[in-house]
Parts: structure tokens; C-alpha cells; sequence
């Protein structure tokens, strides 16, 4: 299996030391605490969590923007320590970012965005063949010959986050990393860029990495989900069985907060008390335990270990395996 | 009969309120609302009606005007925006003809409004009890201990924990879901027959999401306030409409295109935006390898239709709408509606 991963994380962890004071000494935010997964080339992993969970961070960690703390990631089986390494595989590893508003420069034509990464990491194609790939890209994600002159201001939210994926697509990637890609755009617009992703995928054969915490949308398009609270993940499987029948009590109230359209899709409400604690100060034992429904007193001190139980792993206490 | 003969200009200043004293059933009354904004007519014609205690939930995609009518409503658009109606009444009061000195007694405390962004909303430089302080004082007068009492038991009707620890906070120490509960807080202060709840839980997280919406709904059911709700999330409307029943009403590029009872809109959209609208939520489509996605953009200014508003995106699209605008009839703005149904 491993041989044929296009990515592999193994306890990838990120701390970060922020500052409390000119007085009182450095604090260590845990953002990312160990999390290890396979993801082979074709399929999606959606990682799934509210806001706080470490997956951006996860995500800064897989596209190679920040090295982790511990832990380590092979991307096409290589390491990505190590200069020479890490310079070869961040064109293997590609970005699509959240707000398409923000991450395109507004100061170069659609061309000249999509065009740079190929002045940079294939220098020896001339310019009328990078001219050609740019236009090939431009139409594979459905804008017109015509805009490629045209400057980020002048398009749609929509519009822009075609450019953006395009912009990650020109090197043809193994992994696709996208950050929340679609939580800025309208529904209308979200199908658009979804099945755009989905054709990529389809097309080209990039894994995806796929970061949201929108559940309808995850159970859409991933192969996979890891299901994240407070940097580690606590359920992470095939989707059919995490999303299909979940186990760990906090993937359940996840699913039962999805707002459903009719009552065949409604899932028992499990509202949850109280918000995420700070990772400032995580909660000794099981991070989730202060707002689990199910909490046992073992919970409260010691930390529940990620364990196999049938096709997918569960880190909780209460699941029997 | 052009707009201008029949409309008033506001802020009007100059007239002294004209209002309707007899009793009218109608909180809210809204008709051929239309904001401008030099040449680009961002609302246009609305009508919406709100019954004391009501719910109405209006739903549209980003540029389809719903938060221009909003601030209309609240008489918070600025020039060169330009607002006329041909009526808009609260509680049979004339809005349009308000001056601010009585149009600031009104806002706040008859009707209030809760926005999207609870942070940016908020003032950074005061504390958040202050802040809720500050409406129980002026439109109120409360002073002293029973000005205490009240900010303490409002913060224990928004539910945020540690009430009294938490009102000596700035907006920044505080997380998205705790700053929504004191913009919450500050609306209900003066127990308002309206609230406007614009786009109220679209940056919040899910399950802090659920939390905030189940409030706001029983603040609605305990006060017998009526709740105008804003937002984009058809999802959210549906999962609402099986706590409470309500009417929604579908903009799309400045106008209503269909209105209706939930239930129906939900099972039997008439109008095929609301259709197609249905059709992208991921939920819908379980099991597809696609969505069903609505191609094309809301027209912006350059590119309205000289027809439908719909038309260039329509599936079911014919002649007749690419050259005649359809008025909104029997709750719906379309030459070919959907079979109806009631369910």
C-alpha cells in the first residue's frame, strides 16, 4: 500500500511558541499534535473540524510552506527533509486557498499568474509552449481564451477560485491541497467549483487533499475523512463508515449540527455544550471532554490513543473496539 | 406612473411623521422598496410583510440585495445610495419620513439587528458590558444597580457562561459564537417587536452555529418578537422550518422572486431559481458524481437582462422571458412556473 501513496504523513506535529508578555516566558500552542495518514494518487482526504482544530496548519504542513516540529511526511515515497528534496517536491505539492479574493496578486494578468510557476520550475520551455499551456489550462477550467489578459479585479469570486486551482494545476501536481476552497462562494457557485475539482481529479489523477467544515460537502466529494478536535484527529477512516456510522461522540455531534433539508436525512440531535477550548490550555486527558455527552471519569485524565476499530481508527475512551 | 411620482425620498427630514394611528396587524410593512446606488438599482421593488411574532426568512446569494434591503429598513443607507417605497411602516409609523432624532429612538429599541460579523461590529475599544450598558442607558435610562441586574440577566438569557467574569471583556478576548451571544444581547435589551438577523450565523462554526440559531429562535417564541432572518443558507431556513413554521422569501438580483409557506417552498419550489438553488446544496445530491450547478453569475451592473433576471441562467429559459420582464404573481416571479402544489 505505502509504495503506491503519493503522500504519506506519519505523527506530523506543529507547536508554535507564542508570546504571553514582555514579562512571563513563551507559551507553546500544541496547533497540531501528531497526525498520520495515507493518501493515494486519484483519491481525497477531507479533513474535517471547527475553527481552531489545526487543519489549516495541517495544511501549511503538507504543502511544504512550514516545516513540522516532529514528525514526517514523504510525498511520492521521498522525504521532504533535506534542501535538495524539499525544493523537487513542493511542485509536487499544490495550494488552493480560501479566499480567492486574497490569494491571487492583483497586480498581474491572469497569464502572468498562471504562467509563473512554469517561468520558475521549467525554465527551458520557450514562450510560445508556455503561452499554450497556460490557454490549455485557462479552457480545461472553464474561462475563456480572453481572459487571460484580463486582471483578478475583473472576475467574480468564483471566477477567481477557477484561477486559483488553475494556478495549482499548472505544474500537474501529485497532491492538491485545498484550504476550505469553496466557504467564500455562494451554493450556486460552490457546485461550479466542486465539479471542477472533481473533472481535475478525474482528468489528471491528483490526489486532494480537501480541508472543510462542511460535512454535506465532505460527504460529497472525499474518499476518506479525518475528523479533527484540537490538533489530533479523533476518527479518521473510509467515509463510508466514519460519516456513514460514526463513533466517536464528537463526529456525531458534528454530523447532527448539518442543518438537513427534509426529515429523512435528519440525523438525532446531539447539541453541544459550550466551544472548542483554547489550545493555549488543552484540557488534561481527552481534549473533548469537556463537552462530551458521554464523558466517563477516565476521560478527564487520560488521553484516549487512536485505535483501529474495524476499518477506520476512533481515539475515544467510550467506543468499544 | 413612474417611481419618483409615487415615492418619497429619504431621509426626508422635512416632513413630520405622518403616521397611520390605527391599529394595523402588520409589524412590518414593505412595498416597491427600491435602493439606488448612482444609476444601479440594487433592490428593486420588494415587498415583505411581517406579523407581529412572525418569522420570515429571506434567502438570497450574495449581490441578490437582500442585506441593501435590510439597511434600508434600518435607514442605514448612506449617499449616494437612494431609497424610495411606496410604503415603508413599522408598527404604522412611516419610516421614510423619520427624522433621525425619532428614526434613533426607534432603532435599537422597537426594532434591532444583529449582523453577520460579530467582531467587526462590535467596538474594539470598550468592554463588552459596556456595550450592552450603553443601549439599557440610553434608551431605557436605567441606572445604577438595576442597570447591573439587567446586563447580568441578559448575559444569562444569551447564555454566556461565567456572565459577570466575562463583562469586563473587549470584543478580542472573546470567540466569534461569544460575540454573536453579546450582539444578541444588545439587541433584545430593550425586548425589540423586531429583529433583523442579518447573515447571523454564517461565521460561526457548525455546532456553535446550531447553538446560536437555537436561541435566537427561543428568544423569538418567549418574547412574541417577530425575526426577519437573512442569509444565504437554504439548508439552515429548511432545518428551521421544522422547529417553526415560516414564510420565506427567494431574492434573486434585487427582487423576490418567490415567496411562500417553508414547507411548500421546500417540497415544490415554483420558481426555477429556488429550484436549481435546491438542486447545488451537496445535500441534495448523495450519491451523484456531480452537482447539479447553476451556471453563470448573479448579473452585476453592466449585464442585467433586458427580461427575466434569471434568463441567461435558466434551464427551462424561452422567449418570451428574454424579452419580458415576468411580475411576481401568486407568489412567484415567473412566466413558467413550476407545477404548483400544496403539500
Amino acid at each position: 500500500m505505502s509504495d503506491q501513496a503519493v503522500m504519506r504523513a506519519d505523527n506530523l506535529a506543529r507547536h508554535y511558541r507564542v508570546s504571553r508578555g514582555l514579562l512571563r516566558g513563551h507559551a507553546l500552542v500544541k496547533a497540531l499534535n501528531g497526525v498520520s495518514f495515507e493518501l493515494q494518487a486519484g483519491r481525497t482526504l477531507a479533513v474535517v473540524g471547527e475553527s481552531g482544530c489545526g487543519k489549516s496548519t495541517l495544511a501549511r504542513q503538507l504543502a511544504l510552506i512550514e516545516a513540522p516540529s516532529s514528525g514526517s511526511l514523504f510525498i511520492e515515497g521521498r522525504a521532504t527533509t533535506g534542501a535538495a528534496a524539499h525544493k523537487l517536491l513542493r511542485t509536487r505539492v499544490q495550494m488552493v486557498f480560501q479566499n480567492p479574493y486574497a490569494s491571487l496578486n492583483p497586480r498581474k494578468t491572469i497569464a502572468q499568474t498562471l504562467a509563473e510557476p512554469l517561468l520558475i520550475n521549467q525554465p527551458a520551455l520557450n514562450k510560445l509552449d508556455r503561452r499554450e499551456r497556460v490557454l490549455q489550462m485557462i479552457e480545461q477550467v472553464g474561462l475563456r481564451p480572453e481572459h487571460a489578459a484580463r486582471y483578478p479585479h475583473m472576475f467574480s469570486g468564483g471566477q477567481r477560485q477557477r484561477v486559483a486551482v488553475a494556478r495549482a494545476m499548472m505544474l500537474r501536481p501529485a497532491v492538491l491541497v485545498a484550504d476550505e476552497p469553496t466557504s467564500a462562494l455562494d451554493v450556486s457557485i460552490q457546485a461550479q467549483i466542486l465539479n471542477l475539482l472533481l473533472d481535475l481529479q478525474q482528468a489528471s489523477g491528483t490526489a486532494y487533499v480537501f480541508i472543510s467544515h462542511n460535512l454535506a460537502l465532505v460527504e460529497h466529494v472525499a474518499h476518506d475523512v479525518m475528523v479533527m478536535y484540537l490538533g489530533s484527529a479523533v476518527e479518521q477512516g473510509p467515509k463510508a463508515q466514519v460519516l456513514g456510522s460514526p463513533l466517536h461522540p464528537y463526529t456525531l455531534a458534528l454530523l447532527s449540527a448539518v442543518p438537513a433539508l427534509n426529515d429523512s436525512q435528519r440525523r438525532q440531535r446531539v447539541l453541544l455544550r459550550g466551544e472548542a477550548p483554547s489550545p493555549l490550555a488543552p484540557p488534561a486527558g481527552c481534549a473533548f471532554h469537556t463537552r462530551c455527552p458521554l464523558v466517563l471519569p477516565r476521560c478527564r485524565v487520560e488521553v484516549p490513543l487512536l485505535r483501529q476499530v474495524g476499518g477506520r481508527k476512533v481515539a475515544c475512551h467510550v467506543v468499544a473496539g | 406612473m413612474s417611481p419618483e411620482e409615487t415615492a418619497r425620498r429619504a431621509p426626508a427630514g422635512a416632513l413630520p411623521g405622518l403616521s397611520n394611528p390605527a391599529p394595523d396587524a402588520t409589524l412590518l410593512e414593505v412595498r416597491g422598496l427600491r435602493v439606488n446606488f448612482g444609476g444601479f438599482t440594487a433592490v428593486d421593488g420588494v415587498d415583505l410583510e411581517v406579523k407581529p411574532g412572525e418569522l420570515l426568512a429571506v434567502v438570497g446569494e450574495s449581490g441578490s440585495g437582500k442585506s441593501v434591503a435590510m439597511l434600508a429598513l434600518m435607514g442605514l443607507i448612506d449617499a449616494p445610495g437612494v431609497v424610495h417605497a411606496d410604503a415603508l411602516r413599522f408598527e404604522g409609523q412611516d419610516l421614510l419620513t423619520l427624522k433621525p432624532r425619532q428614526r434613533r429612538a426607534l432603532v435599537g429599541k422597537r426594532i434591532a439587528m444583529v449582523f453577520q460579523d460579530a467582531l467587526n461590529s462590535l467596538n474594539p475599544s470598550h468592554t463588552v458590558g459596556n456595550q450592552v450598558r450603553e443601549v439599557l442607558r440610553v434608551h431605557l435610562g436605567l441606572r445604577g444597580a438595576a442597570l447591573e441586574r439587567r446586563v447580568l440577566e441578559l448575559f444569562d438569557r444569551v447564555e454566556i457562561p461565567a456572565a459577570r467574569s466575562r463583562l469586563a471583556h473587549y470584543p478580542h478576548q472573546m470567540s466569534g459564537g461569544m460575540n454573536q451571544r453579546v450582539m444578541i444581547a444588545m439587541a433584545i435589551a430593550c425586548q425589540p417587536r423586531l429583529l433583523l438577523a442579518d447573515e447571523p450565523t454564517t461565521a460561526l462554526d457548525v455546532t456553535i452555529q446550531a447553538q446560536v440559531m437555537d436561541l435566537l429562535l427561543r428568544l423569538q417564541r418567549d418574547h412574541g418578537m417577530a425575526l426577519l432572518l437573512i442569509t444565504h443558507d437554504l439548508a439552515v431556513v429548511a432545518e428551521m422550518a421544522r422547529q417553526v413554521p415560516h414564510r420565506v422569501s427567494v431574492m434573486y438580483a434585487g427582487q423576490v422572486v418567490e415567496t411562500g409557506r417553508a414547507e411548500n417552498l421546500f417540497q415544490r419550489p415554483r420558481h426555477p431559481y429556488t429550484a436549481a438553488l435546491l438542486a447545488a446544496l451537496p445535500e441534495h445530491n448523495r450519491g451523484a458524481a456531480r452537482l447539479a450547478a447553476l451556471p453563470g453569475v448573479v448579473p452585476g451592473r453592466w449585464d442585467r437582462p433586458a427580461g427575466c433576471l434569471l434568463s441567461p441562467r435558466c434551464a427551462i429559459v424561452q422567449d418570451r422571458c428574454r424579452q419580458q420582464r415576468p411580475p411576481l404573481l401568486d407568489g412567484v416571479r415567473c412566466h413558467f412556473p413550476l407545477p404548483a402544489g400544496d403539500v
